[in-house]
């Protein structure tokens, strides 16, 4: 080659000159060799974690809506105004270049007065008093980017017409943490802003408007307390990246279907990389995982049924009142309708309230008696007082009594006009009229005598069995996390120190007894379909976003059945005949529920709340009914506490609902005729 | 053919020619990529901007070297010695506060007004001449132990005055160099063995004592210049904090071995980021988003932008490049008639192979932080003109290789 022939001419020296020459460059092949090509994958790593940074997506949320598919719970898109500091580091650095020039002329004239003072020139130790600490500099740095955004800022609020405060430590806290996103100056902008804004700033000024998605109730506290609420919670879910540099507002729900059905509703998390620079500016953007919205929540809810509760509770009771509804398909237990009354702002969490709201929402929601956080139809345990005649009733008439025999009710000696019974030495009221009542009389008049005495008589196993097919003292598992069991006598129960005025007790809904509004919706519309127990159902089907997407909705199952209480057609069919002369016959308590066109079958209660020393307090009055008597469809349970009584507090707030579930039928036949026609 | 008066001229030693054209056209590419990245660098006028600098440079450099070739080399080397004490003396100039111009804490410049003439760049050159002239004696004066010391005494001066401007690198690679020089001339083994040996145990008694010695041990030297020592050695400087320091203390010696660190660990990405074929000309990020300093990755790191945007197969190509350079450099030693001649040329390659290897060693971390700029490549008007000159002067040996 080139050299070696040359260097055959004996020259040793130039031969061990040539060799390490050869040594050092191989040297150097092999240290390039082992980092541009071994460990080159390290190195690229090391670059990306100085030279970027990953954000975290949200994605969009889903709806809820109900069973026709109307939007119960939305997101609306929120505009808020924000600098975007990667636009502004040259005037960050025209502003600093100034305040470093008046600093360096202020620093001159230091040192000429300090020179006039001794009359002779400084040292240069001297000298180096005055110069620049490293801390002067940082601050003149951070005094000229507070200097130009808050001209920025400034400028904006004046053409927007509305005073923006600039807050310059939040302005310095975000500029040393989280440089590459943006600087929120004024959040959620009306319509008016954003014209304003986007007519007279089009071009580069460094703030522009920023897309935020917020969840949006547009039916207000409708169904507030199905709904839920949800609660600021940024975390990556399983499966997910767990590290990111940033992460953007992102949330979780808290209660009711929000919560239940979170992970579909809030889809999955996308991700975002941000290429920086040495000083922390954005570069570039890459979305390199795009967000996949989450699915919208079908819920078997009816809102017009909805709306005609809440509304019923207001308008006979009042914004306060504190009272339930539930609405059930006795078919296949959909509920139809689950309302709460008090009914909470379901914007206390995500904001939007003015500060006096929020005031009177917290004194509300910290008010012991009202507690209107609480879903009164699942989540609280009342004493169900004359409505679980029922099933006393149907234990009774399964261990044989004979619905036409007539009882002797006696008069009380104290009260004139009333009857009463007594077990033992105890006496217990009725406020039905001493006399003959058979089965029909007894249920329409609620009388406590008849149904204790044929209670006795059946004997409690035989009601303890019966409430224990009801699966009464059993939770839903429902998915909303917003329920207790209530409590019934167990069977072991019984047999342990329970005396014959416990099942007097039990018989007329008091004692150890205690329900749920949605548990006795269960009963009622078992009751009413004849004997099955179905589970009941919130939520009918979970289905993508976007109607175009190629993902099939997921149905979930419909008319499950929990259990068969397996009593006869007779006895059934003699309960629903005393149950309709409740409320049409003169004398049914639960007159005031009728509607005409539809033939209603109830029961009305009133249950005594007694405090520790056993001293009336309170009383909670129900109406518990289903509808048509000739083919049942819907059951309604209404509650409300602090009642007069079930007919009267009760019985119109059912009146009502029925009225709309008419007017719902009537329209929908019409609605078929007219497209048949 | 032969005409009088004048020696007879050979062509030029065209491949190395050729190589130093791929070098400078190199050197061109990145200096632009390097230095044309933010957008102030894009505003200035053409004659301002840093590539059109080194193109000048190189032209000026080629032109220099061209009019050095006229002239035989043994004429230059008959007034070596008086290049050689001119040099002395801008050496001596340098260190005097007002005419050597402090920068980034090291005075090794000559401020001319449109040129920054370093000192230390032209006393490699005259000390090679020089040397060699004075090497050139018959070998047998050359086994007497004065001469040795006189050899080591033209290479000590220079050594000590770069040294205290300080500029480390600078005086470092003087030493290879002479050593070499005085292997090829001559010298005895056992006189450069002693030599070796004795200078490798001062070294590793200086840097055990910069690594290890409690304070009061330690031997004075520039903060700046042992730190880029602790840092090349991985060494904590926490351990050289004081018994009862407290953590934040602690953690500012962290924060400082960070940010003394800095530079090397940019360049390392940079370099290992680059891969097998690099990122492309000017899509290195490293330097656009200014990771790797402004400052420095248009001279002293200008390998690592390479590296970065050319990948492995870059290096390959410009480590090729050096060795076609000093290859051909070595066999214009060979080709020389005479010892003067000889000793130029290997001077001359040793020099120029101990900036290569430590520029680009400093660039992967095998050699630590010392400033010596890449020849040909890095940014500087005094590197590229003298590194031109040097390889004119092997050109002009290979030239009047015949002169008799």
């Amino acid at each position: 080659m080139l050299v070696v022939d040359e260097l055959k001419k004996n020259e040793p020296h130039l031969r061990l000159v040539a060799v390490g020459l050869a040594v050092g460059l191989c040297i150097l092949l092999a240290g390039l060799w082992w980092v541009q090509v071994v460990s080159s994958r390290e190195y690229q790593s090391h670059l990306e974690t100085q030279a970027y940074r990953t954000i975290r997506l949200p994605a969009v949320r889903g709806k809820i809506l109900d069973r026709e598919g109307r939007v119960l719970a939305e997101n609306q898109p929120r505009y808020n105004l924000s600098l975007y500091l990667d636009d502004l580091h040259q005037p960050f650095d025209k502003a600093y270049g100034e305040l470093l020039k008046a600093a360096r002329a202020m620093q001159k004239q230091n040192i000429a007065s300090a020179e006039k003072r001794l009359g002779r020139s400084l040292s240069k130790a001297e000298r180096k008093q005055f110069a620049f600490k490293p801390e002067q500099l940082q601050a003149l740095r951070e005094a000229s980017r507070v200097r130009v955004a808050n001209g920025i800022v400034a400028q904006v609020s004046q053409k927007i017409g509305q005073p923006l405060t600039f807050n310059p430590v939040l302005f310095n806290r975000h500029y040393a943490t989280r440089l590459a996103l943006p600087f929120p100056v004024l959040k959620n902008l009306d319509v008016a802003q954003i014209a304003r804004f986007q007519e007279n700033f089009s071009g580069s000024l460094g703030a522009d408007l920023e897309l935020q998605s917020v969840r949006s109730y547009p039916l207000g506290d409708t169904a507030a307390h199905l709904l839920g609420y949800l609660q600021h919670d940024d975390r990556s879910d399983e499966g997910e990246e767990s590290f990111f540099n940033y992460r953007l507002p992102d949330f979780r729900g808290a209660v009711g279907v929000e919560y239940g059905f979170d992970d579909e509703l809030r889809g999955r998390a996308g991700a975002e990389s941000l290429l920086v620079n040495s000083q922390g500016y954005r570069q570039s953007e890459n979305i390199w995982s795009q967000p996949e919205p989450g699915q919208n929540v079908v819920l078997t809810v009816d809102l017009d049924l909805q709306r005609a509760a809440e509304a019923s509770i207001a308008k006979h009771h009042g914004v306060d009142a504190r009272a339930a509804v539930v609405v059930m398909d006795v078919r296949n237990g959909d509920v139809l309708a689950m309302a709460s009354s008090p009914t909470v702002n379901p914007f206390f969490f995500t904001g939007g309230l003015s500060p006096q709201d929020m005031q009177r929402e917290a004194a509300r929601r910290a008010d012991v008696k009202l507690r209107p956080e609480i879903n009164r139809a699942t989540q609280e345990n009342y004493a169900p007082g004359s409505i679980f005649k029922v099933i006393i009733g149907l234990a009774a008439l399964e261990a044989g009594l004979n619905p036409e025999k007539f009882y002797d009710v006696q008069a009380d000696p104290t009260r004139s006009g009333k009857g009463c019974v007594y077990i033992g030495r105890r006496k217990i009221d009725d406020t039905a009229p001493p006399g003959e009542y058979n089965f029909k009389r007894a249920l329409e008049r609620s009388s406590n005598s008849y149904f204790i005495q044929t209670g006795l008589q059946a004997g409690a196993d035989r009601i303890v069995a019966l409430i224990e097919k009801f699966h009464l003292g059993e939770k839903f598992d429902l998915p909303t996390r917003q329920e207790t069991g209530g409590n019934v006598p167990t069977p072991e129960r019984i047999h342990e120190g329970w005396s014959a005025g416990d099942t007097a007790n039990m018989c007329i809904g008091q004692g150890e007894v205690s329900v749920t509004p949605l548990q006795m919706a269960v009963v009622y519309s078992t009751i009413a379909n004849g004997g099955t127990v179905f589970w009941p159902r919130l939520v009918s089907r979970i289905e993508p976003q976007d109607p175009t997407s190629r993902e099939v909705a997921t149905n979930l199952p419909s008319a499950l059945v929990r259990d068969r209480i397996g009593v006869s057609a007779r006895s059934i069919k003699v309960l629903h005949n005393a149950m309709l002369a409740e409320t049409e016959d003169e004398e049914g308590t639960g007159k005031a529920a009728v509607v005409p066109g539809l033939r209603i079958c109830g029961k009305t209660g009133t249950a005594q709340v007694t405090d520790e020393r056993n001293r009336v307090v309170d009383h909670t009055t129900w109406f518990a009914s289903f509808a048509p008597f000739e083919k049942p469809h819907y059951a309604v349970v209404v509650m409300v506490e602090g009642g007069t009584s079930g007919g009267g507090s009760c019985a119109p707030v059912a009146h009502d609902i029925y009225e709309t579930i008419l007017e719902k039928e009537k329209s929908g036949t019409r609605k078929l005729l007219a497209a048949a026609n | 053919m032969f005409s009088t008066g004048t020696t007879p001229r050979e062509s030029f030693d065209r491949l190395q020619i050729a190589a130093l054209v791929g070098l400078m056209l190199i050197g061109t590419a990145f200096v632009f990529s390097a230095t044309m990245v933010s957008d102030v660098a894009a505003t200035l006028p053409w004659y301002q901007q840093a590539w059109v600098r080194q193109i000048f440079w190189y032209a000026l450099g080629f032109g220099a070297a061209g009019a050095l070739c006229v002239v035989d080399y043994h004429t230059l080397a008959r007034w070596s010695l008086v290049g050689y004490w001119a040099v002395i003396l801008c050496l001596v100039a340098v260190l005097i506060p007002h005419i050597g111009s402090m920068r980034f804490g090291a005075r090794r410049w000559i401020d001319l007004g449109f040129f920054q003439f370093q000192p230390s760049e032209f006393a490699k050159l005259a000390f090679i001449l020089a040397g060699a002239d004075f090497l050139s004696m018959p070998p047998d004066e050359l086994k007497r132990p004065l001469n040795f010391w006189k050899a080591i005494g033209l290479m000590m001066l220079p050594f000590v005055l770069i040294l205290k401007e300080p500029d480390l690198g600078s005086a470092l690679v003087l030493l290879p160099t002479g050593l070499v020089m005085m292997l090829v001339a001559g010298t005895p083994r056992r006189y450069l063995v002693k030599l070796i040996v004795g200078v490798g145990l001062l070294a590793s008694v200086f840097v055990a004592d910069i690594l290890f010695a409690p304070a009061k041990w330690q031997i004075p030297m520039e903060t700046y210049q042992r730190n880029r020592l602790l840092i090349y050695f991985g060494r904590d400087y926490t351990h050289f904090a004081l018994p009862n320091a407290t953590p934040a203390e602690l953690q500012r010696l962290r924060q400082r071995q960070l940010d003394d660190a800095y530079n090397v660990r940019q360049a390392l990405i940079s370099v290992g980021s680059g891969g097998l074929v690099g990122k492309g000309w000017r899509q290195g990020t490293q330097n656009a988003l200014g990771y790797l300093p402004r400052a420095v990755a248009h001279n002293d790191f200008i390998f690592s932008v390479i590296a970065e945007e050319e990948g492995f197969v870059g290096s390959v190509v410009v480590i090729t490049l050096y060795a076609v350079v000093l290859f051909t450099g070595l066999r214009i030693a060979g080709q020389t008639r005479d010892r003067l001649g000889k000793l130029v040329a290997v001077g001359v390659v040793t020099l120029i192979f101990s900036h290569v290897f430590i520029n680009i060693g400093m660039n992967i971390r095998i050699m630590p932080v010392t400033g010596v700029p890449l020849p040909l490549l890095s940014y500087g008007g005094s590197s590229v003109l003298c590194s031109l000159i040097a390889v004119g002067l092997m050109q002009n040996i290979h030239i009047h290789r015949k002169g008799y």
